[in-house]
């Protein structure tokens, strides 16, 4: 008989949970491109550049502040709501051992950032969403992670959790992440108010379709994709050692969460393709689309805690929900959320959440029912006001939106300086610079006559010659 | 019917894409709703843009504008150039121009009626 390899086990394990964190950790950072891609395809060719930009600057700015401040925030502010002790907040900068564990949490705050972008896309100024992003990872979201992952207020140790005997069920992130920027996003949408054009004078709105619905749609399937590494990368544990030392695969677990992760998402989707079938009369890729993401954001939370069958219900309530949520957000609350990220992210999450106990692997309780609303409540509430605060000061200071000008030109030109898709730019330059004829650039017009002053128009200021 | 001997005459404007919904309701306003347009590039009196790439710039002199083609018999040429000014002006350079072009004949495809009939 052949002697084992003598290894420990919990080093075996810690191994591979660890490499496995770290795989659906890249999985999740994969997001980003879809949530890019999704929101470019949504708003005219005018202003890809400036979402795209959004998008960048929510994961390398993200990335800086959570690290120095926002996992901090998260660990102070769930001491704090707890009882708890609050003195090894900042120990993950000083600890490599914490770095994976810190990256896994950076990924979740880096997709609840970037959320917003897709609500206040087309006319908010650059600077004032780049502080916006800042604060939304240093302070807006780490507390709302304090408040449940972090061992606060909701959470069975923390002063509200602790009360009701439960703990706050939410898995991945429906609300923590999704709700949360949701929510953030419809608060900004309202206060940096519609784009030019989106409401007549009457108040009733008007489309502004998007210049790519392929874009949207691509997006919303590396999204999904990488909704996997989310949700059932949240089950961390692959492998778990016993008192005994015999490891045990953890494969019911993580088939569960990705068999409702999976079931969530279709249902949804098939869910907002009948709805949109009924309600306009043909099913509508944009609304299937964001009826797949619903369906995620809607199970997110409750991926490991509900039947199957649970989940496809809670995931085609999420995708049922999308059209009249984001119809009821346009027409009756007057907000112009361009990506529908309320009806897609903060809705679905609310309603997914709120829900896990009725349709529970152990069945209902109702303390823990009565949590999960109060959950969603405090989650929603803190989100809103906090959002509000931050707006108001930087519309303070920097001012939340570009010049009506500047939006009617496209923020690419103005906040940018680039055009996305460049037309006629010339094949071959002259010495002087401009392609035009005579080696300058002649306008016909430069001192037009003024049609009601009968008066030359002044010149334009652009150091180029007339020849009128 | 109309006299067969009204002249029948083409307005084709140049302007700004997004003045593109009022000048449409101006000239429903003005009876001379049909239009066709497209979307052309052009260069009149509006500054060239400087567009840049990598830090390197490029000038932009022809501007995204909208092109309108609205040909007319009964309702005077020139309430349809004043229902495009209403629409499209702006007071800045580049609000674009509207030139008014004589039609020698037309037809109707469907009906096969000619003349200031067909239009």
């Amino acid at each position: 008989m052949s002697t084992l390899l003598q290894v420990d086990p919990t080093t075996v394990a810690n191994g591979i949970n660890n490499v496995w964190v770290l795989v659906v950790t890249f999985l999740i950072f994969f997001m980003q491109p879809g949530f890019a891609l999704l929101e470019s395809g949504q708003v005219r060719a005018k202003n890809v550049g400036n979402v795209l930009m959004k998008n960048m600057t929510d994961w390398i700015l993200g990335t800086l502040v959570y690290f120095v401040v926002g996992a901090a925030v998260v660990g102070i502010v769930g001491g704090l709501t707890s009882g708890g002790d609050i003195a090894g907040a900042f120990g993950h900068i000083a600890d490599s051992n914490a770095w994976i564990g810190w990256l896994f949490g950076a990924v979740f705050a880096m997709t609840a950032a970037t959320i917003v972008s897709g609500a206040v896309a087309e006319r908010m100024n650059f600077d004032a969403y780049v502080l916006f992003t800042v604060l939304m990872v240093a302070i807006i979201y780490p507390v709302v992670v304090g408040f449940t992952w972090g061992g606060g207020l909701l959470s069975s140790s923390g002063f509200l959790g602790g009360a009701l005997g439960a703990g706050y069920l939410d898995f991945a992130g429906a609300t923590v992440v999704h709700m949360c920027g949701g929510v953030a996003g419809l608060v900004a949408a309202k206060m940096v108010g519609a784009r030019k054009g989106r409401y007549d004078s009457n108040g009733n709105s008007q489309p502004i379709p998007g210049h790519s619905m392929l874009l949207a749609v691509l997006g919303t399937f590396i999204l999904a994709f990488g909704w996997y590494g989310f949700n059932v990368g949240t089950q961390a544990t692959i492998l778990a050692v016993a008192d005994d030392g015999t490891l045990t695969f953890m494969g019911s677990a993580l088939g569960r969460v990705a068999l409702v992760t999976t079931l969530g998402m279709s249902a949804g989707g098939a869910m907002a393709m009948l709805t949109s079938a009924r309600y306009q009369g043909k099913p509508d890729p944009l609304w299937t689309a964001n009826g797949i993401l619903a369906g995620l954001v809607a199970v997110t939370g409750a991926v490991p805690h509900v039947t199957w069958w649970g989940g496809a219900l809670l995931g085609g309530l999420g995708g049922f929900l999308v059209l009249p949520a984001f119809r009821f957000t346009v027409d009756r609350l007057k907000i112009d959320d361009v990506c529908g990220v309320f009806a897609v992210h903060g809705v679905a999450g609310a309603v997914g959440t709120a829900l896990i106990p009725v349709f529970a692997v152990g069945g209902f309780a109702l303390n823990q029912f009565v949590l999960q609303v109060v959950g969603v409540a405090v989650i929603a509430l803190w989100t809103i006001v906090a959002s509000a605060v931050v707006l108001a000061a930087l519309d303070a200071a920097v001012g939340l939106r570009v010049s009506e000008e500047e939006e009617t030109e496209g923020l690419d030109e103005g906040e940018h300086g680039v055009s996305v898709y460049p037309e006629f730019v010339p094949s071959e330059r002259r010495d002087t610079g401009v392609a035009a004829d005579g080696g300058e650039l002649r306008t016909d017009g430069g001192s037009d006559v003024d049609a009601d002053t009968g008066s030359p128009a002044p010149a334009a200021e652009t150091g180029v010659t007339t020849d009128e | 019917m109309s006299d067969p001997e009204t002249p029948i005459e083409m307005v084709v404007a140049y302007i700004r894409p997004d003045k593109l919904s009022d000048v449409k309701q101006s000239l429903a306003a003005a009876g001379a709703p049909s239009l066709t347009v497209t979307n052309v590039s052009g260069r009149g009196s509006q500054p060239a843009k400087t567009g840049q790439w990598r830090g390197e710039e490029y000038t932009v002199d022809l501007h995204q504008k909208v092109k309108i083609e609205c040909v007319v018999a009964d309702i005077p040429a020139d309430d349809v150039v004043d229902a495009i000014q209403d629409g499209a002006q702006t007071g800045e350079p580049g609000d674009g121009k509207v030139f008014v072009l004589p039609v020698e004949s037309a037809r109707q495809i469907r009906t096969g009626a000619s003349g200031p009939d067909a239009v």
